[in-house]
C-alpha cells in the first residue's frame, strides 16, 4: 500500500472486500435521484440515507433468497 | 395542446447540451441552483471512487468500449480519463503496466461505478426535458400554518 498512487493506480487492496463498495454506490446514486425528486432541502439528507439503506436491504435480501435456491433448490432439481 | 403550454414544455437545448458537458450544469442553467449541484455532487462522487478502486484504467474506449457507451454518459470528465489513460498507461510496455491496470473486482467496480455515474446522468438529462425553473429545491420544508392561539 505504501507505493499505491490514488486515483491513478487501481485499489487492489479492496479486491477481497469488493461487496463493501455497495454502500458508496448506492449512496451516490441516491444523492443524484433524490435530488431529482425531492421536494425541500431540508429532509434532502435523511431521505438519501434512508434511499441508500432501503438499495443496501433490497440486495441482501436478492442475495440470501439467490444464495437459498442455489444452496436448497437447485441440488433438489437433478 | 394550446401554443402556450407547447412553448412551456419546450426543451432548453443549451441546458441539455451543457448537462452533458458537465453534469448538473444543464439544471444550473435553467435557475435549478441546488438541485444541479447535488447532482453534479452526486455525480463525481461516483466518479471519483470509481477512478480510486479501479484506476484511471478503469475508463478505456478501446478495451472496454460497451461500458465506454454508458461511462460516456458523464460527459468531459469521463473523456479526460480515457485520454489520461491512452497517454499515460496503455503504451507502457506489459511489465511496467500490470501494477497500474485493476485486477478482477477492483476493475470491475472501478467500470461500473462510473457507467452508473453515467447512466444516472442519463436520467438527469431526461429530467431536463420537463425541468421548470420554479421547481428547485426549496431550502426549508413545506410552509405549515401557523396555530393562531
Amino acid at each position: 500500500m505504501l507505493g499505491w498512487i490514488p486515483f491513478f493506480e487501481p485499489m487492489n487492496a479492496m479486491q477481497s472486500y469488493w461487496y463493501v463498495l455497495l454502500l458508496p454506490m448506492s449512496f451516490g446514486i441516491s444523492i443524484i435521484y433524490r435530488a431529482l425528486r425531492h421536494k425541500s432541502y431540508a429532509s434532502y439528507w435523511r431521505s438519501v440515507f434512508l434511499m441508500t439503506t432501503q438499495i443496501v436491504l433490497g440486495i441482501v435480501a436478492i442475495a440470501i433468497a439467490i444464495s437459498l435456491f442455489v444452496q436448497f433448490i437447485v441440488p433438489n432439481l437433478n | 395542446m394550446t401554443k402556450i403550454e407547447q412553448q412551456d414544455h419546450s426543451p432548453n437545448i443549451l441546458a441539455i447540451f451543457l448537462g452533458i458537458l458537465v453534469p448538473g450544469l444543464g439544471h444550473v442553467q435553467i435557475g435549478q441552483q441546488r438541485r444541479g449541484f447535488l447532482i453534479m455532487i452526486g455525480v463525481f462522487f461516483l466518479v471519483m471512487c470509481g477512478v480510486l478502486v479501479g484506476g484511471i484504467d478503469a475508463v478505456d474506449h478501446t478495451n472496454d468500449s460497451l461500458w465506454f457507451v454508458a461511462q460516456i454518459w458523464c460527459g468531459l470528465i469521463v473523456l479526460l480519463i480515457d485520454l489520461l489513460n491512452h497517454w499515460l498507461i496503455i503504451p507502457l510496455p506489459i511489465a511496467e503496466k500490470a501494477t497500474l491496470v485493476g485486477l478482477s473486482h477492483s476493475n470491475e467496480l472501478g467500470i461500473l461505478f462510473i457507467a452508473m455515474a453515467g447512466l444516472m446522468n442519463f436520467v438527469v438529462l431526461l429530467d431536463l426535458f420537463q425541468a421548470k425553473p420554479s421547481d428547485d429545491l426549496e431550502r426549508r420544508g413545506p410552509r405549515r400554518n401557523k396555530v393562531v392561539s
